[in-house]
């Protein structure tokens, strides 16, 4: 019974022993960072902007709100010849311990992605406890790290927020962009090539007043945050910015869209029919002929028609059926850009390498030293689209046709 | 069947009480009714409410006789109308004479049910005490004793404590037989055993234990016996002090007897195999042995159909977590694992911590200890300032505490959550040991966070699991796991599908027969007659 007292006793004693989330920080001494930028400086030492969360002035007038108006962030800064120095002094300009379990937003300045490249970042970030991988990476696209995180931005009082869940729904919706975490960008950089894509963001306006709060008493501010573009990393570093519908194709082939427009002619007026997808599935799939990669592209598409410009009676199935052939061409198009790109860049940003990795590893360990290179910008591509038009919204003819009736 | 008990335990009183009352010099009644009179009245301290009757009864009306009861605790109607009527105006009055006082008393004159005799002084002031009422002879060593037990006391009345919205209102009474008797009312079988104890020196409360023989366990009835055998005190209250005499483990705060004041859960406890102890003077009926799971259960379970009875039982288990654990989880959080709770979630509490002066573990006590104040206040006031309370209550865990920056509002969220929640546990006594484990928990929290919380939970499982009720594991259909009996546990299932008794508490586990369950009718000739004689109409 003694001996059982005493071993009880030992090892409650040694729980007290085993590293957990031992420290206590109370939420008042916590600076809550929600965005980070790091930029690079002249010297070739790297700027850390932390964009920090004022609670009281984010959760509305509930406690001690009101009197001042004050932002609902503040930025601090500081420079460091590694991350962990220039975030370590930052900690002298701020009051509060630096929280990074809550930094969604991962900001790259342009200047640092193009010259230096992300890989040496990433160590720092994946190796800190308090830092998600998960966070969303963004590069500055024409602006500094530090101008995107020191913006404030409407409606989402957190620009942090503002950026990541406009790069959300604009992928989903529209598909000129991407939304990718730390982990989708350290995985990609780890596969062979070390390419990735990663969603751009820009600063539009005046930076001087981008940061003031008069901006945000604007209807229309005149400093705002927006998606732009989509950057091409080979080897850790920035190659090239994809826009547009090269932009949408790179998305498409990803299999990262849900819903975008595709607009098609119809009877000699140009972009006449807006479709809509609703569903779309892109599958790959990669043989080796004659030692040379062939890779096939599979899209799926279903979706409604959401405008028309001219009077087109769609209530015949021989009309849904050419409307389905237009959009397949017209997606068609899109994909054959983005892969041109692609293979113009030399990056293979759509991760044709691990479908044949999967499909024909035999063969892959040939040609993977000089895939990115040599093989990927000669395979060939073969891009076989399914479309269907599903609904037509609440109408069936078009309003136009009842108004040439009349 | 039950004075054979009672004589057995009277012998163990009288020999206690014998050693302890050195005064008590003659064991037995003398042949002089002076000398017996001036006996009782030394030993009541000449109490008023003695009532002393004295009656001369023969031809000479020379045998003196002498009635004695105590005001107030018998029932004045019967002495009247079957001891004194028939005592002084029977025609065999005359007969009487010294040799066949008694006799003739007891077998011609007393109109009454119960009488015995009574040759030793301890019986006889016990069963005075008790309200029966006494005949005493000059010249013979013998007294009568009338069973005249009444008095007043309260009716029936529909439970305070455990309330139910379906199922019978009645709740027990202060008295024993009442209670004993609606349990008999509603389990109409001779199987339907009592035994009776007097416990208490001081009190001499009458205690009962009862069961239904062939259906609860002999060694749990063996177990209670001795245990309540073996208790010496001066008195006994309520049932809390058995309760507490005769419990498995001291140290733990959680009940390991179930009381209750409804007759339907005694009976269906009974029926369970399981013991009741009834003790004069309190409406709460113990019943053991007990399982942790019990406590969650209410009668009107059972009553209720199954699917409705399982979810609010679910229901209930989620409320008692969140009783224990919503305030440690709160500290947790907000302490030590900020990034577990989504940013605009965080934000929003760290904006109203903001002008909180107290880390939030204070906070949280602070908050958890006024409530527990306001609760005490809240029961113990008189009624009529019952609503100060409330009122005084409301500024102090609400608006204005918020205002002062004292609390953030989401720890008043946090505390009524789990006042509300802790009173959604049926059972009053698991939900208040919930409520001090909860402190515990907080402690856990605010030292180790959510190691520490699942460190206080682990080591309540372990001691759950230690615990016995009357030799049965106390965490019973799960922990010795017995699949049969879990149907009846966090779950209900139909009654038809619930065809054994606990298994570790009754030696007759089975309940019900086969194939109970319903169905509709097998032709659809009833239907269909139905619909012939309403279609004839139309045709």
């Amino acid at each position: 019974m003694k001996r059982k007292g005493i071993l009880l006793l030992l090892m409650t004693t040694m729980t007290l022993l085993l590293s957990s989330c031992w420290s206590k920080k109370e939420l008042t001494d916590l600076a809550i960072v929600s965005a980070m930028g790091v930029d690079k400086t002249k010297d070739g030492r790297y700027t850390v902007t932390l964009q920090i969360i004022n609670p009281g002035n984010v959760a509305g007038g509930l406690v001690g709100g009101g009197g001042t108006q004050s932002p609902p962030v503040t930025i601090y800064w500081d420079s460091g010849d590694n991350l962990v120095e220039a975030s370590r002094r930052a900690s002298s300009r701020i009051s509060r311990r630096v929280y990074y379990a809550h930094t969604n937003l991962l900001v790259i300045g342009e200047k640092l992605a193009r010259e230096d490249g992300i890989n040496v970042l990433i160590d720092a970030f994946d190796r800190d406890p308090d830092f998600r991988a998960n966070a969303t990476m963004v590069i500055a696209n024409h602006t500094s790290a530090a101008d995107l995180v020191k913006t404030l931005t409407p409606v989402d009082k957190i620009p942090a927020n503002k950026v990541l869940k406009t790069l959300e729904f604009t992928e989903r919706k529209w598909g000129e962009n991407v939304k990718v975490s730390l982990q989708d960008v350290m995985m990609g950089l780890e596969s062979p090539g070390g390419k990735a894509v990663v969603g751009g963001f820009r600063m539009i306006g005046d930076y001087k007043q981008a940061r003031r709060l008069e901006n945000l008493q604007e209807s229309a501010p005149e400093a705002t945050l927006r998606a732009s573009g989509i950057a091409v990393l080979k080897r850790g570093k920035l190659v090239d910015w994809l826009y547009g519908k090269t932009a949408r194709g790179t998305v498409w082939i990803l299999d990262k869209i849900q819903g975008t427009d595709i607009n098609i002619d119809w009877g000699g007026k140009k972009e006449a029919i807006a479709y809509q997808t609703v569903r779309q599935k892109t599958s790959l799939s990669a043989q080796i002929k004659n030692g040379k990669p062939h890779i096939s592209v599979h899209t799926r598409v279903e979706g409604d028609i959401g405008e028309m410009e001219v009077p087109v009676d769609i209530t015949n199935p021989n009309v849904i059926t050419k409307i389905e052939q237009s959009v397949r061409q017209e997606i068609k198009k899109e994909l054959k850009k983005a892969i041109e790109r692609a293979q113009k860049d030399k990056t293979d940003i759509f991760g044709f390498g691990e479908v044949i990795h999967q499909s024909r590893p035999n063969e892959w360990k040939k040609i993977k030293p000089e895939w990115n290179d040599v093989y990927f910008p000669k395979s060939k591509v073969d891009i076989t689209v399914e479309a269907y038009v599903r609904r037509a919204g609440l109408r069936n003819k078009s309003f136009l046709s009842g108004v040439k009736e009349n | 069947m039950p004075s054979l008990f009672k004589n057995g335990k009277l012998k163990k009183t009288r020999q206690q009480e014998s050693k302890n009352n050195p005064i008590n010099t003659g064991k037995y009644i003398q042949d002089s009714l002076s000398a017996n009179l001036d006996k009782i009245h030394q030993k009541t301290g000449n109490s008023p409410d003695v009532v002393i009757r004295q009656i001369k009864m023969g031809s000479n009306s020379d045998i003196e006789t002498a009635i004695i009861y105590i005001e107030g605790i018998v029932d004045n109607q019967s002495i009247q109308e079957f001891l004194l009527e028939s005592m002084m105006k029977d025609d065999k009055k005359t007969k009487v004479n010294k040799q066949n006082a008694l006799e003739l008393i007891s077998e011609d004159m007393m109109t009454i049910g119960n009488v015995s005799p009574i040759h030793n002084w301890d019986d006889l002031f016990s069963t005075l005490m008790a309200g029966d009422t006494l005949v005493l002879v000059d010249g013979i060593n013998q007294v009568l004793s009338a069973s005249t037990k009444g008095g007043e006391t309260r009716t029936i009345s529909e439970s305070d404590t455990q309330m139910v919205v379906r199922g019978p209102k009645g709740a027990f009474t202060e008295s024993i037989g009442t209670n004993t008797a609606m349990v008999r009312r509603i389990i109409k079988t001779p199987d339907l055993w009592t035994e009776s104890f007097k416990i208490g020196r001081a009190t001499n409360t009458d205690v009962t234990l009862m069961y239904i023989h062939g259906i609860a366990n002999d060694q749990v009835i063996q177990e209670i016996r001795q245990r309540l055998n073996k208790i010496d005190i001066d008195s006994i209250l309520e049932s809390g002090y058995i309760e507490q005499l005769i419990e498995d483990q001291t140290a733990t705060p959680f009940p390991t007897i179930y009381n209750t004041e409804r007759p339907d859960v005694v009976a269906g406890n009974l029926l369970e195999g399981r013991i009741a102890i009834f003790v004069d003077g309190t409406p709460f009926v113990l019943v053991a042995p007990a399982l942790f799971i019990q406590f969650f259960q209410s009668a009107e379970d059972y009553y209720a159909r199954f699917d409705i009875a399982t979810s609010i039982r679910l229901l209930r288990i989620a409320m008692f977590l969140i009783s224990l654990i919503a305030p440690a989880t709160y500290v947790a959080v907000t302490t030590f694992h900020q990034e577990m709770v989504p940013t605009t979630l965080i934000v929003a509490i760290a904006a109203q911590r903001e002008s909180v002066p107290f880390p939030a573990f204070v906070e949280a006590l602070l908050m958890e200890i006024t409530f527990e104040i306001l609760r005490e206040a809240g029961i113990r006031l008189p009624k009529a300032i019952g609503s100060a309370v409330s009122i005084v209550g409301a500024l102090v865990i609400g608006q204005a505490a918020v205002q002062a920056s004292i609390v953030s509002p989401a720890m008043v969220i946090i505390v009524s959550i789990t006042a509300i929640a802790s009173f959604a546990t049926p059972s009053f006594d698991m939900a208040i040991s919930a409520r001090l484990i909860r402190f515990l928990f907080m402690l856990g929290a605010a030292s180790f966070g959510f190691y520490g919380i699942i460190l206080c939970i682990l080591m309540m499982v372990v001691h759950l699991c230690s615990l016995r009720s009357f030799g049965v594991p106390y965490m019973a259909p799960f922990a010795p796991f017995i699949p049969v009996n879990n149907g009846d546990t966090v779950v209900r299932l139909p009654w038809w599908t619930l065809r054994q008794r606990p298994r570790l508490i009754s030696v007759n586990t089975i309940r019900e027969g086969k194939n109970q369950r319903p169905h509709p009718p097998a032709s659809r000739g009833m239907v269909n007659r139905a619909l012939e004689e309403g279609d004839n109409n139309e045709a």
